[in-house]
């Protein structure tokens, strides 16, 4: 006999097998989507020969006291919000096909929780006629995976809450919230590990309430949004190589995107008492001459320390563009920094195409605008 | 009940077992063996355990001690549980009496083991901060990787020009030539994809990743050459993008920096070598670099690999016969026998024999002819014109040129003379 959802495993199994027949005289003969068609269909077909091995897990119709008695036959153990969760993620993927890619993929995200979280609690009601061993079993099965991302997704809200509150506060208070904010959980949770007598209640209820504010203070600042400095900083793009007649104001050292560049950088360029001098890792002394690789994404930092705000040229050479007509361009390749108040950084990324000596009328060099006795050599083999 | 009643109870002969269990012993033995036989190989040009240099020496008094605690412990261990295995096995007796926890075992067995980790964590920090010294370098050098090769390029600043004489830039590849006794210290990057770089007698592997700089030291105690592997899978010609470190005396360094510098010399009118130029610069000078090299109307030409490469450079060429490998040290430029007289060489004679570079006996003709004919059919490197799409165009390697015979002559003639 073929049970009800054995027909179903066997119907899908050969549907897939047939698509792979389709598959590859469409396809012209590739491979690809036909071997995970009947990867499908043998997977299927398996499952279908396990349902009707188990006969779908029917109670047989002589057994009549297992008609009560039999997981099946148990009633599930409350309401569940899972349909309802599933059917918003479903929504969810609809608007994000509409509006937005970023929409969607979080609506295909929840659908495949939601769906998940549904099979699994249908499945564990059922898992055996004792709900408290199915309650049991359910918390095996998604636990693992239901803690972890649970906790992931904590710390997401957390983590982005206070950046969007340090990403909104002036630089001078900044290092304060984060000092007092550290100094309250090192303290609080001191204080709870002291006293063990502390209810879980109170410790959750605190908790609880942090978190809200938190998630409060941040959504708000979000929609303040970045203090202006920053805001500045991302619409001049500073790790674009601007033409160099154009000076934009100094912007905040601390910006969010310099964290990485910085880290590790081709040389250090420092204008300190009028001088210009590199620090190289690798070279223990300033240099007043570098070597840069070429063909390379470099990124160069450079820091004034003198009075007054300078701003660093590097000279690269020259590109002659084809205007057509045989007429050519001759234009001087520079990268500039913007203009740098004393005490101020800044990094710039750039890729010298070729060596210095393909350019020996203008040398390759290191400038500060404005100041004409103080230069870097740049050679770039 | 044990096994053995099992099978008198079912009338089994055991001796048709223990055969099969001794074949597997008896394999098992092999094996051990061979492997531990490897162990012996002494023509190893990798071989950790030959340190041929104060880094490496470090590394290697770190790693014998904890080798010989490890294997000691290991030993005991197996032992223990080989006895208990054996003292304890199913004889049909009764269940022991089961009993759990006993604090005196409990805190042995962990203060043992925290003491040994200890142990080894005091010297592993001390070593990790003498690797990581940079203080007292006194030659830096940029290595860059891409795939599959990697390049070598000297600064003409700080020390490297006032000690060295190294007063112009020096671009090469495949081989990195130092000083011996010498603190070198390499500024790794890379300019596509992550690679590793490691020489083994010298030091261990740094990381070589895009965008950072990486420091590496670097000291060869006597002259000789010291191989390497890229040890991060880089893509498809990961294990042919090999290295080699070669140590020279200080005299022989000073005359290789010397040779490195020395001005570019056409090939005499005329001459095979001279067809060779004129042929380089109309199919290899766009991507490869040769200094001082110049077009006809007496301009030096810049080679542009950016325009054609993925990772935005080639090989320089300028002084390629100095080097014994090519094509990222994947093949020799010397024949085996003069290979072999090179690598087999003692250190008083080593530099010689090494600034003699490629002669034209020596040349390695089989491999260079074959990478001429047909660079991707040797190495392969994603260098099918009609499957760029996907790079915007440029290659990953060196593409099939499509040369003939006649103009691989004259090429080789023509690189026969760049030392």
């Amino acid at each position: 006999m073929i049970t009800t959802s054995s027909k179903l495993f066997y119907g899908l199994g050969t549907l897939s097998f047939v698509g792979a027949l389709v598959w590859v005289v469409a396809h012209d003969g590739s491979s690809l989507g036909s071997i995970a068609l009947i990867f499908l269909a043998v997977s299927l077909l398996f499952l279908g020969g396990i349902a009707s091995y188990v006969r779908d897990g029917h109670v047989l119709s002589t057994d009549t006291t297992a008609h009560a008695s039999a997981p099946a036959a148990q009633s599930a153990s409350g309401n569940s919000w899972w349909p309802l969760a599933s059917a918003l993620s479903l929504g969810m993927v609809v608007v994000g096909l509409i509006s937005s890619p970023g929409i969607f993929k979080i609506g295909v995200a929840l659908s495949i929780a939601m769906f998940g979280e549904w099979m699994i609690t249908n499945w564990s009601d059922r898992a055996s006629a004792d709900a408290t061993y199915n309650d049991k079993v359910r918390g095996w099965v998604v636990h693992p995976l239901e803690i972890p991302i649970g906790g992931a997704l904590l710390l997401t809200v957390i983590v982005l809450s206070f950046s969007r509150i340090m990403l909104s506060v002036s630089t001078g208070a900044g290092p304060i919230i984060f000092g007092v904010v550290g100094t309250v959980v090192l303290v609080g949770g001191s204080l709870v590990s002291v006293r063990r007598g502390v209810s879980k209640t109170l410790v959750g209820g605190a908790c609880a309430v942090a978190l809200v504010a938190l998630t409060g203070v941040g959504l708000a600042t979000a929609l303040n949004g970045e203090r202006h400095e920053l805001v500045e900083a991302a619409e001049y793009d500073h790790y674009a190589v601007h033409p160099c007649g154009e000076e934009a104001e100094e912007y905040d050292e601390e910006a969010s995107r310099a964290v990485s560049a910085k880290s590790s950088v081709a040389a250090t360029v420092i204008f300190k008492d009028g001088e210009l001098y590199a620090e190289m890792d690798g070279f223990p002394d300033p240099l007043t001459s570098i070597s840069l690789q070429r063909s390379y994404d470099l990124t160069i930092l450079f820091r004034n320390e003198s009075v007054g705000e300078h701003r660093m040229i590097l000279n690269y050479g020259n590109v002659v563009e084809d205007l057509g007509g045989g007429v050519t361009r001759d234009s001087k390749l520079q990268a500039c920094t913007a203009l740098i108040g004393e005490g101020g950084e800044q990094a710039i990324i750039v890729r010298i195409p070729k060596p210095s000596s393909a350019s020996p009328q203008s040398p390759y060099n290191i400038v500060v605008s404005g100041v004409e006795d103080s230069s870097i050599e740049v050679l770039v083999p | 009940m044990s096994t053995v009643e099992t099978m008198k109870d079912r009338g089994a002969e055991p001796m048709k077992i223990l055969p099969r269990g001794h074949a597997a012993l008896k394999a098992s033995l092999a094996v051990s063996a061979l492997t531990f036989l490897a162990s012996c190989a002494r023509d190893a040009p990798q071989d950790t355990w030959q340190p041929a240099g104060p880094n490496a020496e470090q590394i290697d008094n770190l790693q014998r001690p904890v080798f010989y605690v490890a294997g000691v412990v290991g030993v005991i261990v197996l032992v223990a549980i080989g006895w208990a295995i054996w003292r304890y096995r199913d004889r049909g007796q009764a269940i022991p009496e089961q009993t759990h926890g006993k604090p005196v075992v409990e805190v042995v067995l962990t203060v043992i083991p925290a003491l040994i980790l200890l142990g080894v964590a005091i010297p592993t920090a001390g070593s990790i901060f003498k690797l990581a010294k940079t203080s007292d370098t006194e030659m830096t050098i940029n290595v860059t990787g891409q795939q599959w090769w990697w390049e070598y390029d000297y600064p003409a600043v700080g020390p490297n020009a006032e000690q060295y004489g190294i007063t112009a830039p020096i671009v090469t590849s495949g081989q990195l030539v130092i000083p011996e006794n010498t603190k070198v210290l390499l500024r790794v990057t890379s300019r596509d994809v992550i690679h590793s770089y490691w020489i083994p007698k010298l030091n261990g592997k740094k990381d070589s990743v895009p965008g950072r700089v990486h420091l590496l030291r670097l000291e060869g105690a006597k002259p000789g050459i010291y191989a390497g592997q890229c040890t991060e899978f880089c893509g498809l010609s990961h294990s042919y993008m090999r290295m080699e470190a070669v140590v020279l005396s200080r005299a022989d360094y000073n005359a290789w920096v010397a040779n490195q510098l020395e001005a570019y010399t056409s090939p005499a009118a005329g001459t095979l070598a001279a067809e060779g130029e004129g042929v380089f610069i109309q199919q290899c000078s766009r991507c490869h670099q040769v200094n001082g090299l110049l077009n006809a109307v007496g301009e030096p030409i810049i080679s542009a690999p950016d325009q054609y490469m993925v990772s935005g450079a080639a090989p320089n060429l300028t002084n390629l016969m100095t080097r014994n490998t090519f094509a990222g040290a994947s093949w020799d430029l010397l024949t085996p026998e003069c290979r072999e007289d090179v690598w087999k060489s003692d250190s008083a004679t080593f530099g010689a024999k090494y600034l003699n570079g490629v002669t034209t006996d020596c040349l390695n003709q089989k491999d260079l002819r074959e990478w001429l004919r047909n660079a991707p059919g040797k190495k392969p490197m994603y260098a099918n014109p009609e499957n760029l799409a996907a790079t915007g165009g440029k290659y990953r390697g060196m593409p099939a040129l499509g040369l003939t015979e006649d103009q691989i002559n004259s090429i080789v003639a023509y690189l026969l003379e760049r030392k």
